[in-house]
């Protein structure tokens, strides 16, 4: 999941390549990887490939801090495996 | 107390009279004895507020050059006062789920936003500071369409404004303008990373979502603005709606709220979707056109006329020098009525 999300931004939303390679523990929005509309892009990205529906109240900085935060976030959507 | 000081707060008295008594009762008055004496009021505030309208005249010649002759352009300044005037009613007229002010706006190109709204992917209605389009938006929730807007509440955000001075603002514009959005204002800011995303979420629940593409970038966003022609000149403006439209698959529709020469009726423009295919840039530069040709025709109906400092920041008329940043701007607060510099 780290890989997916971080070569996405990497290729997508980094506009200074001197931020890459881009660490999963970068902070997106300090180094201004993230705005507003890069964010909205992010979002529809993991919409369609983790099949997820972001709400409103997900809209957190602290979800989309970096790519670790991302994952987190991502997971905790993630149906408990029970077993 | 000096001339200048005493001046000022006797500026600022009779404003927070005209809002909080002057205009409600205007505005229980036939409309057509309330908006004249709106003019009216508009019509002294031209002559006892030379600085202003001296800023304006000014402002007008460097955005239009020859365009307009001497007596036109004192008519439009004189106008720019009588609209601002007009602001006031327009919003206590929206009261009663805003039917005393639907009684004077037709919408024309209702058809398209309901064609857009039949697509599922909600419309995104592209506008600027222009006549009372904060009112025209709120008018449009009380006639049925969910809407919400992209903007700031300024005198949220003015330096040098008290807390005072926020609660008046808020309690006289604020209040009865939200009262009829769907949503609260998404109010873009630095470091609120969650403006589009929030915007997305109404338009992907089919709702209306309406932004004024004609604001100076934040420093923070220069890097992401685009120059495109404006005026006769070229503005700084930021895409963001292209880019949401493109992300979203929403349409852009322009909306312009246009005040008619009796001044009590007004007309809501919507137009068809503006194509937003090919480059952000090329396609926002179609939506900025639009805003300049409204502009053009209607000068008087442009806030931004009035601020010589976000004119600049838009980069339509020269810098002035230890004026005023962007962050001090004044459009927002409802027009002819901010704090003077």
């Amino acid at each position: 999941m780290e890989t997916i999300i971080n070569d996405y931004i990497s290729r997508e939303l980094v506009q200074d390549a001197a931020l890459l390679p881009l660490s999963d523990d970068t902070s997106l929005l300090d180094s201004g990887i993230l705005d507003s509309l890069s964010l909205l892009q992010l979002v529809v990205f993991l919409e369609e490939r983790f099949g997820i529906t972001v709400g409103d109240t997900d809209l957190l900085p602290q979800n989309f801090a970096s790519v670790q935060t991302i994952c987190a976030y991502l997971r905790s959507r993630q149906p408990v495996a029970h077993g | 107390m000096g001339k200048g000081r005493l001046a000022r707060l006797v500026r600022i008295a009779e404003r927070v009279a005209y809002w909080t008594v002057t205009a409600p009762v205007l505005a229980f008055l036939p409309a057509a004895l309330g908006y004249r004496v709106a003019c009216w009021r508009g019509d002294w505030l031209f002559r006892t507020e030379p600085a202003k309208r001296t800023d304006l005249a000014s402002n007008l010649r460097l955005l239009l050059g020859d365009e307009l002759s001497g007596e036109a352009a004192q008519a439009t300044v004189r106008d720019w006062f009588r609209l601002a005037s007009c602001e006031a009613l327009d919003v206590r007229r929206l009261r009663s789920k805003g039917k005393p002010l639907q009684r004077l706006v037709q919408i024309r190109g209702r058809e398209h936003l309901e064609a857009a709204l039949a697509g599922g992917k909600g419309a995104l209605l592209c506008s600027a500071h222009f006549g009372s389009f904060d009112s025209g938006f709120s008018m449009l929730g009380a006639s049925g369409f969910k809407v919400t807007t992209i903007g700031r509440w300024q005198h949220k955000y003015t330096v040098g404004l008290s807390g005072a001075e926020r609660r008046f603002w808020n309690l006289v514009y604020t209040r009865p303008l939200e009262r009829l959005r769907y949503r609260p204002n998404i109010e873009p800011w630095a470091g609120r990373v969650e403006v589009a995303a929030k915007a997305a979420a109404a338009l992907r629940a089919n709702e209306v979502v309406t932004i004024s593409i004609d604001v100076p970038p934040l420093a923070g966003d220069r890097a992401r603005a685009v120059e495109v022609p404006f005026l006769g000149g070229r503005a700084t403006l930021l895409p963001g709606v292209v880019t949401l439209a493109k992300l979203t698959g929403a349409p852009v529709l322009m909306c312009f709220l246009y005040r008619s020469a009796d001044y009590r009726h007004q007309v809501l423009q919507i137009s068809e979707p503006v194509p937003v295919d090919g480059e952000a840039a090329t396609a926002f530069g179609r939506c900025a056109a639009e805003v300049s040709a409204a502009v053009r025709s209607n000068p008087a109906h442009w806030q931004y006329l009035a601020s010589t400092a976000d004119l600049a920041d838009l980069g339509l008329i020269p810098q002035v020098r230890d004026g005023p940043a962007a962050a001090t701007s004044k459009i927002g607060t409802a027009p002819g009525l901010q704090p003077q510099s």
